[in-house]
């Protein structure tokens, strides 16, 4: 009897003998920095101050112009990646299905290469597209349709279209590919019971193949929002960090770091951690659609 | 359906896939032919000049010398800290996968709440504060400093979990009976998701390659740079580094990811598939 004793008192232990370096690294390196920026909020700004100010760089920030401009164009932004994005995707993945068996691979390849490439050298191959003059869009689209040259990243009307292509062009392939795996993974009889209830090929995306799916795009639709609201991303590299013209392009994570290279670090937190609510309330939004679907 | 029509629907398809894929092509083409150009053909409008008059290595010698950025060492701290950061968040995300999936235990909703909030509030969000925590930890230029912070990962937690929820009951059970300890039965089912181990790797690897504020925030010695830091010093416009040079650094920080993606991929696919369906 004691042996199997000790042995149950073993096995109550190693869920967390396995969870150890991830709840250690967990604190190290995310909980720790984020009490940080909460306190920091707290903080005067300035390098090494420590005074205590309470929440007024909140209070600062609910009048700020320029952060409700950011805010403003952070849900834009995001939103606009993913109604643009999430269809597109679905329709490139349905068509790469359509084609030749063998081709398949190449071409989703193909589609994918812009999110093997760092941000920063896909910024450089934006430039060419995006130019003032003669870029390609304005070359191939905008002229031949004789309207007059649109200079993307100067115009304030153009910069966020410019802002979201430029996304769509860095992710539509890569979520292409998940959706494709998914597709991939429907289980035939599915299709084949809709066409016994003669169901046309539209009710079957509908009815079968999209319900099939949620968890891809639920998948999709979370990492485009945390690319949009928190990630150093291209949208970053494209203005050089700055909101281009009349703060059109502004980001909230855009306007964390103009702060910060000033070294107003309490300001720069205060907005970092005013997006957390928001966050939280997508946490609860997964979970709950998690179960859901289970 | 009959053959022909097959055939014609594949031929349609790829017609309408062909913008898509021009889009995507043609600026890595443009990327690629770039690195043979001297600055005045560079420059010339697109259509005239797509393709360099002469292909001269020249601008690739220059940037594997060394002229402009220090390249080699440049790469190999990129391949340093971002195969140390696929390794480590594999380890620790099976771990912590293999704990969710397996056991019941005290804390276990709360850890998981925390897991998805990891995904959706990344360290990058807080890098101010990160970064100066890291300089605490007295990792300050230094590459495990950037190394050690991106081996947590909520996502790969989440995959792990769902990857462990399909290995068949009857394996841990005849496992157990033979007598194995919890532990053992962990490294046993490894090689069964080998795969899975695979495909997370290569993500997390090729997301690290691309990190760039971490790396900025902490690294300063010129030696101790990542790629996407020396890539936007080449690009800097007070370099005056030759087009050429900027984009044979540019192929050369697509490379690694692509090859490694080509040779994953099908794998990942299959892995995806097969957990997507439950």
């Amino acid at each position: 009897m004691p042996a199997a004793n000790q042995r149950t008192s073993r096995a109550r232990w190693t869920p967390f003998l396995l969870l150890l370096p991830f709840i250690l690294f967990l604190m190290l390196f995310w909980l720790i920095p984020l009490v940080g920026g909460v306190k920091m909020s707290l903080q005067a700004n300035g390098l090494g101050q420590a005074e205590y100010v309470g929440l007024s760089h909140y209070m600062a920030l609910a009048n700020d112009e320029r952060y409700i401009t950011a805010l403003r164009n952070s849900f834009t932004y995001t939103l606009a990646s993913i109604v643009v994005i999430v269809p597109l995707a679905l329709w490139l993945a349905h068509l790469l299905r359509a084609t030749f068996r063998r081709l398949r691979p190449m071409l989703t390849f193909a589609l994918l290469l812009p999110a093997l490439t760092p941000p920063s050298v896909l910024a450089v191959l934006f430039l060419m597209v995006f130019h003032g003059k003669n870029g390609l869009l304005n070359q191939l689209f905008v002229m031949p349709l004789g309207l007059e040259r649109i200079d993307w990243l100067k115009d304030p009307d153009f910069i966020l279209i410019g802002l979201v292509l430029q996304t769509a062009w860095r992710w539509t392939g890569f979520m292409t590919f998940f959706i494709l795996a998914g597709m991939e993974g429907i289980p035939r009889v599915f299709y084949e019971a809709a066409r016994l209830a003669t169901a046309s090929r539209w009710r079957q995306f509908w009815h079968v193949t999209v319900p099939q799916l949620r968890p891809v795009l639920l998948f999709v639709a979370v990492y485009l929002v945390v690319d949009g609201f928190s990630l150093f991303s291209g949208a970053f590299m494209l203005l050089g960090g700055s909101g281009g013209t009349a703060d059109a392009g502004l980001l909230t994570i855009t306007y964390v770091f103009q702060k910060s290279r000033f070294f107003e670090y309490g300001t720069a937190s205060a907005i970092s951690v005013s997006l957390l609510p928001l966050m939280l309330l997508l946490v609860w939004g997964c979970l709950f659609l998690r179960r859901r679907t289970a | 359906m009959s053959n022909c029509g097959k055939n014609w629907r594949g031929v349609l398809s790829l017609l309408l896939l062909g913008p898509f894929l021009l889009a995507v092509l043609v600026p890595f083409l443009w990327m690629v032919l770039g690195m043979f150009k001297t600055n005045t053909e560079f420059f010339q409008p697109m259509a005239k000049a797509f393709f360099p008059a002469n292909y001269d290595w020249q601008n690739v010698v220059e940037l594997l010398d060394g002229r402009w950025v220090p390249f080699w060492a440049v790469f190999a701290n990129s391949l340093f800290v971002s195969l140390g950061q696929a390794l480590g968040a594999v380890a620790l995300s099976a771990a912590a996968g293999y704990a969710f999936a397996r056991f019941a235990f005290y804390g276990k909703r709360l850890l998981f709440v925390l897991t998805v909030a990891l995904i959706l509030v990344p360290r990058q969000l807080f890098a101010v504060p990160l970064f100066s925590w890291v300089n605490e930890l007295g990792l300050s230029d230094s590459l495990l400093g950037v190394m050690l912070p991106g081996v947590v990962t909520g996502l790969g937690v989440v995959y792990f979990t769902q990857v462990f929820r399909q290995v068949p009951r009857e394996y841990f059970q005849v496992a157990r009976v033979c007598g194995a300890a919890e532990l053992r039965v962990f490294l046993t089912v490894l090689p069964l998701v080998w795969p899975a181990l695979l495909s997370y790797g290569m993500i997390h690897f090729i997301l690290a390659w691309h990190e760039h504020l971490i790396p900025m925030l902490v690294l300063t010695s010129e030696t101790k740079q990542t790629l996407p830091l020396a890539l936007a010093k080449l690009y800097d416009i007070s370099q005056r580094t030759p087009q050429g040079v900027q984009m044979a650094a540019s192929t050369f920080a697509v490379i690694p990811t692509a090859v490694l993606f080509a040779l994953c991929h099908r794998k990942f696919k299959s892995s995806l598939s097969d957990m997507l369906v439950h």
